[in-house]
């Protein structure tokens, strides 16, 4: 049998399906959702970084009317599981993260006691009033703090301030070095921040004694892996514990943990009997939602003299603050760092420590691109280094070290296999397209008036829907649909993953409507809860276009089948002579209009007596998809920006972007992901940064102090697109959720070098790029001291 | 960040506001545009038990334009300070730095006579009054007074008001058509607290200029005038060395505090430059003839 599908809904520019509910502020997130007789909580977070809990007194919390409950850690000690998330490494020291602290805090922030009131206001009020005695201990604030001989040891039988420390090498790192033409060295710094989405956390925890269920409403992008852990904590078997996240207002990462909080609730709803809403704010959001991006690296780079990168040796330390978190671990960061630090370059020879440092600080979770940008910023930071080395342009010298297009596949390094890309394609095409030459010549005529303008230009390859065979508790290689066409000839998929912006519900709706040849609109999209859906595992790491969008494409495709099969005996032709045509089963060649997908699928449900027994009369199949170790997403970027001397300030003149996420199922969907991945990386690079002080205070507790590009502080996206197909994944899907985060970090540090270089050389390696810090880097270019800079004011 | 308990009052004139003021003290706040003090009510960091809203005292809402000075209600809203003709006429400098504050919605909220009540040293009505030398109309149970917006702010954050006055009106100085002005400030991004601003009135007689007006704000815990870079301007013949000068004068006057968006060494860099580029701006205009 064949099928045909006019128009073919892949690759077209489809409009989003979930648009309208979303534009009208129709959506439904956890703090729209209603349930009679809900108690709101508020949390009593610790004012210290670092301390002994000596005793917690929620009496007089207790006496607030309206305050119906409160918990602490004490409560919970012996009847809730901390969660001990470790990552499988012999470098690896397992520690406890309890929901509620019990007898020691490790981070300003965290959770120690509930309230729950009859509303928000009342709990505050309650929060307020417990009283909970501390014993101050010294805070380690910084890497460098906890490393200190004389630091207190964080987590008990700890040998040292530290969750995980690993290497990785490959080929013959020291021979290179010793062999080669030069060998530079440089250090590099991204600072904390995190993914902060729009709607912060937030649950409502319900439990049915009747029934004894406990359900979860969570504004999470993992529902299935909250299941389990939750069922884990609270000693329930999963079958008695469903978890549904409804529209999410931002995930980015962040929001694919299992919260502390979210646990707490749980414990609050079953002792109450009431549904516990617990909506976080920002000022919560700020101090608690797990952190990301603070690496530190070294690095050793060895260059011939032609330009060519012969090894590169690397030490990344992450500040992963106070615990390891569900699902990832706190090697998270570091232990990708040890096998993503050569992108997309021919390096043979590398060899890469790791360390994962534990402080006084929030945990450190997920955030689109986990640690690509600080490698990606490493690598790119070493290419334009060697490229200034040597007087050569960084565009040359990253051709002459991108992986040729005859290498394909092509074993990294470190063990990658990656699959078809367009590394030097796409360099070519974004020269062109941002007329890279005349830009040259722009910044030269700009120059010679004064002014400070500077060129930016990043490679990279990503690693999309990956899968982490070796060190992880948990191994995210597959995801899950089930399609169910219904009598009437609709169909519903119901997928493993989430959707919170992707646009889901439109993209696998276009590969299932190619599949069924089936209009789009009688295509339903579901996903969210545990209780629906068959396991899957979540939406991260660019994975769902690729392992849903294929599991949906599998399982379709079966259901497509099976109603060719049963049209066919209908119409009494061979299988093999019908085919699918804009919604019909049709015998090829016949003239004869066939039968519709809906006569067809009426007749296998309510005429079962048409068919030979035992013939199935559901249309449903479910699928899986496992990508194996991922596809193999590339890009290439340009960069103009104008560098304001007297102030720091920069401004993007040009930012010109080619991507290759292989076959794309809705470019302006693809398009949407790059501008909010870009200006989520433009935010790293020059806004957004946590700062803790040297108590371990954070500073930064407000968006008056933590600042977020807003669409003033973005340029004009240019993209253009290559597809190059992967070969593994159904229809050569790649992901592409995160690559447009990846590269900003490299490319501004890069742009501000090149900027500030009439003023003199200086190597720009820490970010956010502040206005103070792009004037420090402006200082040293000039040779300035710190004083002279003061006196120049 | 739900606020602590409190009373809400509405009064429908002054002196039942004034009333409740003198009643309850230091424990009332007033309400008028709320775009600062809701928040901090929200975060606990500010718990008036009483709060009195004035949006329903009428009279507060006005510009009233005379032969010196233009009056403004402290009710008017930054919106209506950025976009009026009057104000516009009068001071295209004070509607120039209202178009300034924070995003169009809190514009649309914000309140003239709350901005100055608030002394943020990084707003921008603080820093023009202060500039212009507006004096400000307030009336509290001892009768009505007028201050003078430079002996306004005391400190960060507080005025010499005593807890049961009302900012009612502001007057600013027409600027004279011989006159010539600039507002620059310093923002991480768009609609963002300033870090430094800085605002010049400059007038020219003679090819001298015969009268400067210097005024800074973000730089130090209040809006000042910097009468040292105004010295140095007044006689001179405006230029780009002349302005240089006055620039290095201002930085090296200020003592400026130190914060997260800046250290005191960055912040009088940015005066050095914010200052010359406000001076540039009040020459351009002097040049091209219209203040």
């Amino acid at each position: 049998m064949s099928y045909r599908k006019q128009p073919k809904l892949l690759g077209a520019r489809v409009r989003r399906v979930e648009d309208p509910r979303f534009l009208m502020g129709k959506a439904r997130y956890i703090e729209d959702i209603e349930l009679p007789g809900m108690i709101d909580a508020a949390f009593v977070r610790s004012p210290f970084a670092h301390a002994e809990i000596l005793s917690v007194d929620v009496s007089e919390a207790l006496a607030v009317p309206g305050v119906i409950a409160a918990l602490h850690g004490q409560d919970l000690s012996g009847r809730v599981k901390p969660t001990v998330c470790d990552a499988i490494s012999d470098g690896w020291q397992s520690s406890e993260f309890p929901a509620l602290a019990i007898d020691r805090v490790r981070y300003a922030g965290e959770a120690v006691a509930v309230i729950a009131a009859d509303n928000r206001y009342l709990a505050e009020d309650g929060a307020a009033l417990v009283d909970v005695d501390y014993e101050p201990l010294t805070p380690l604030a910084s890497v460098e703090a906890a490393q200190e001989p004389t630091a207190p040891l964080l987590h008990k039988g700890w040998k040292g301030n530290y969750f995980y420390r690993d290497r990785h090498a490959g080929g013959d790192p020291d021979l290179a070095f010793s062999n080669a033409d030069g060998v530079l060295e440089i250090e590099l710094a991204t600072r904390r921040h995190g993914g902060i989405p729009m709607e912060g956390r937030g649950c409502i925890a319900v439990y049915d004694p009747i029934e004894r269920v406990l359900t979860l409403w969570s504004s999470t992008q993992i529902p299935h892996l909250i299941r389990s852990e939750l069922a884990n904590c609270l000693g329930l078997p999963e079958n008695r514990v469903r978890v549904i996240a409804p529209d999410v207002g931002g995930g980015f990462g962040p929001k694919s943990h299992l919260n502390p909080e979210e646990v707490a609730a749980c414990v609050l709803a079953m002792d109450t009997r009431r549904p516990v809403r617990w909506i976080e704010d920002r000022r919560e959001h700020m101090l608690a939602c797990f952190h990301s991006r603070e690496h530190y690296h070294k690095a050793r780079v060895a260059y011939s003299e032609e330009g060519e990168v012969l090894a590169l040796s690397a030490e990344v330390t992450v500040d992963c603050g106070a615990y390891s978190v569900y699902p990832w671990t706190a090697a998270l960061d570091p232990g990708m760092s040890l096998f993503i630090m050569p992108g997309p370059y021919r390096i043979r020879n590398f060899r890469c420590e790791t360390l994962a440092v534990a402080t006084n600080k929030c945990p450190y979770g997920a955030y689109r691109g986990v640690a690509r940008s600080a490698n990606c910023l490493t690598i790119e930071r070493a290419m334009d280094a060697v490229a200034d080395a040597l007087g050569m342009d960084p565009v040359e010298v990253r051709k002459r070290n991108l992986i040729r297009d005859e290498e394909f596949p092509y074993t990294s390094v470190s063990g990658f296999v990656y699959d078809d890309t367009s590394l030097i394609e796409s360099l070519d095409k974004v020269c062109a397209e941002a007329d890279y030459e005349g830009m040259r010549e722009r910044q030269r005529l700009a120059r010679e008036k004064g002014r400070l303008l500077g060129i930016g230009v990043v490679t990279f390859i990503e690693q999309t829907a990956p899968a982490v065979d070796e060190g992880v508790p948990i191994n995210f290689r597959y995801d899950s649909a089930l399609v169910r066409l219904d009598p009437s000839g609709s169909a519903t998929v119901q997928l493993g993953t989430h959707s919170h912006g992707q646009g889901h519900e439109t993209t696998i709706a276009q590969i299932v409507a190619d599949q069924l040849t089936i209009p789009l609109d009688q295509i339903r999209i579901l996903y969210g809860d545990t209780q629906q859906t068959a396991q899957g595992i979540g939406t991260f790491a660019s994975r769902t276009a690729v392992v849903a969008g294929g599991a949906a494409h599998i399982a379709s495709g079966q259901v497509r089948d099976m109603l060719a099969e049963r049209g066919a005996h209908l119409m009494e032709a061979a299988a093999e002579d019908v085919e699918l045509v804009d919604g019909r089963v049709t015998v090829r060649g016949s003239g004869t209009r066939g039968l519709s997908v809906a006569e067809v699928a009426r007749a296998t449900y309510y005429h079962p007596e048409l068919f030979p027994f035992g013939w199935s009369p559901l249309l449903e199949a479910a699928g899986t998809f496992d990508a194996g170790h991922g596809t193999y997403a590339n890009a290439s970027q340009i960069v103009l920006v104008e560098v304001d001397p007297e102030t720091g300030a920069v401004e993007i003149l040009e930012y010109h972007i080619v991507e290759d996420c292989g076959r794309m199922i809705n470019p302006t969907i693809v398009e949407g992901q790059i501008h909010g991945g870009v200006a989520q990386g433009i935010g790293g690079a020059f806004f957004e940064e946590l700062i803790y002080d040297e108590q371990g205070q954070l500073l930064t507790t407000s968006f008056m102090d933590y600042l977020i590009p807003g669409p003033t502080e973005l340029p004009d996206f240019r993209i253009s697109h290559l597809e190059t197909p992967s070969p593994t994944s159904p229809n050569g899907i790649k992901g592409v959720g995160e690559g447009g985060a990846v590269a900003p970090y490299a490319i501004m540090a890069a742009a501000v070098q090149d900027a500030i270089r009439p003023i003199g050389n200086v190597f720009v390696n820490e970010l956010p790029l502040t206005p103070e810090r792009v004037l420090g880097f402006v200082d040293r270019a000039a040779g300035r001291t710190d004083r002279e800079a003061r006196r120049s004011g | 960040m739900k606020p602590a308990a409190f009373a809400y009052c509405a009064p429908r004139t002054l002196e039942e506001a004034i009333s409740l003021l003198d009643e309850h003290g230091y424990d009332a706040k007033l309400l008028a545009g709320g775009q600062s003090l809701v928040p901090l009510m929200n975060l606990r960091l500010a718990r008036p038990t009483v709060l009195v809203d004035i949006n329903r005292v009428d009279g507060l809402a006005f510009v009233e334009s005379g032969d010196e000075v233009v009056r403004i209600g402290a009710m008017t809203r930054h919106h209506t300070v950025a976009t009026s003709s009057e104000i516009r006429g009068a001071s295209p400098l004070l509607s120039h730095a209202a178009g300034h504050i924070g995003y169009r919605a809190i514009r649309h909220r914000g309140t003239l006579g709350g901005s100055l009540a608030h002394a943020d040293p990084a707003s921008e009505l603080p820093c023009v009054a202060v500039t212009q030398s507006a004096t400000v109309r307030v009336t509290g149970s001892a009768g009505e007074r007028t201050i003078r917006a430079d002996e306004l702010f005391l400190a960060e954050m507080t005025t010499t008001l005593a807890p049961d006055e009302i900012v009612t009106s502001v007057a600013i100085p027409r600027i004279r058509p011989d006159e010539g002005w600039g507002f620059r400030e310093f923002v991480r991004k768009v609609g963002d607290f300033a870090v430094v601003m800085a605002a010049a009135l400059l007038r020219v007689a003679d090819g001298r200029v015969a009268s400067a007006r210097l005024g800074l704000g973000g730089a130090e815990g209040t809006p000042r005038r910097v009468t040292e870079a105004e010295q140095a301007l007044v006689g001179s013949v405006l230029g780009a060395e002349t302005i240089e000068k006055a620039a290095r004068v201002a930085a090296e006057a200020v003592e400026p505090t130190s914060d997260i968006h800046g250290s005191a060494d960055y912040r009088r860099r940015l005066v050095h430059a914010m200052t010359r580029r406000a001076l540039q701006d009040a020459l351009g205009r002097l040049e091209a003839g219209h203040g």
